[in-house]
């Protein structure tokens, strides 16, 4: 994988968590800005989706890619389902939910770093 | 004292018919007997669930594609995981009676998983050459499946004794501890 989108991505995916923390710690539920880093979240991850493809398609990538794949993939579900969830619960556990949805973002990109070089399998 | 009581009528005498006047309440804030598992606080214990069910599920259905004859045992483990999984975030997503036995399970089965697996991959490491989502107490997902049962179960008593009649007090939410 690229390491600089990678690193980005984990960077805006803490922000994110951290923003929406903010809210839960004062009692708010989300609100547009949240909606927009989540956005520009989900917009990382197509490009991630994307250039992971492509490496693949010309050989690049770890052994098994099935795994990395599936992160891929499911990565790209998180922001989405933690946005819905969030303008659904319009109190401090909707913002709760994009702590979460970020920190699970994070994680997973660290993941597919990790099974990209072949480390941590 | 008790003449006078009882010569009131019953809807004015405070504490005497605490069920009635909980199940009207409950009635009234959730319109219906559904236990409220899925709001609140329950929704981030519901997406926490529900990326469980994702990683363990999708873990498992990859190892049991692609090399299932490598640890049978830990993989079928891992599969049964993700069932529990994905058992606990729909029924704690739904609410409603049957759903809430069906949480309450789940969760227990899933903390006994956790011990017992997270007991033997310690004890015979030879049995569980691949991780599974329990192994060594799920500290490869940052011992988060150890602690997830635990708080399924406290939020379930809690959504109970919310339904089935508030003690005195008010029974004020305690705020999420973060």
């Amino acid at each position: 994988m690229t390491d600089v989108l990678g690193t980005v991505i984990i960077v805006v995916a803490l922000l994110a968590a951290a923003y929406a923390l903010v809210a839960t710690l004062r009692d708010r539920a989300m609100d547009l800005g949240h909606l927009i880093v989540l956005g520009v979240l989900e917009a990382l991850l197509i490009a991630q989706a994307v250039v992971g493809f492509v490496k693949l398609s010309g050989g690049e990538g770890p052994d098994g890619s099935a795994t990395f794949v599936g992160y891929l993939l499911g990565s790209l579900l998180i922001p989405v389902a933690g946005a819905g969830w969030g303008l659904l619960e319009r109190s401090r556990w909707g913002s709760g939910v994009i702590v979460v949805a970020g920190v699970a973002v994070a994680v997973m990109v660290v993941r597919m770093n990790q099974l990209w070089s072949g480390t941590g399998v | 004292m008790s003449e006078p009581d009882r010569a009131r009528p019953e809807h004015v005498r405070p504490g005497t018919r605490a069920d009635d006047g909980a199940r009207a309440g409950t009635a009234a804030r959730t319109g219906g007997t559904r236990p409220g598992t899925a709001t609140g606080p329950g929704r981030l214990l519901v997406a926490v669930y529900a990326i469980f069910a994702l990683a363990a599920g999708a873990r498992a259905a990859v190892q049991i594609a692609t090399r299932y004859s490598e640890a049978p045992l830990a993989y079928v483990l891992s599969a049964f995981a993700a069932a529990v999984y994905v058992l606990a975030t729909v029924a704690l997503a739904r609410g409603g009676r049957t759903s809430f036995r069906v949480a309450v399970a789940a969760c227990s089965i899933e903390l006994a998983g956790v011990l017992v697996v997270g007991t033997l991959s310690v004890a015979d490491s030879a049995a569980f050459p691949d991780e599974t989502v329990w192994s060594l107490y799920g500290r490869g997902y940052g011992f988060v499946p150890l602690v997830l049962p635990v708080a399924g179960l406290l939020w379930l008593r809690r959504t109970a004794r919310a339904a089935g009649g508030t003690p005195a007090g008010g029974g004020r939410p305690v705020s999420g501890g973060e």
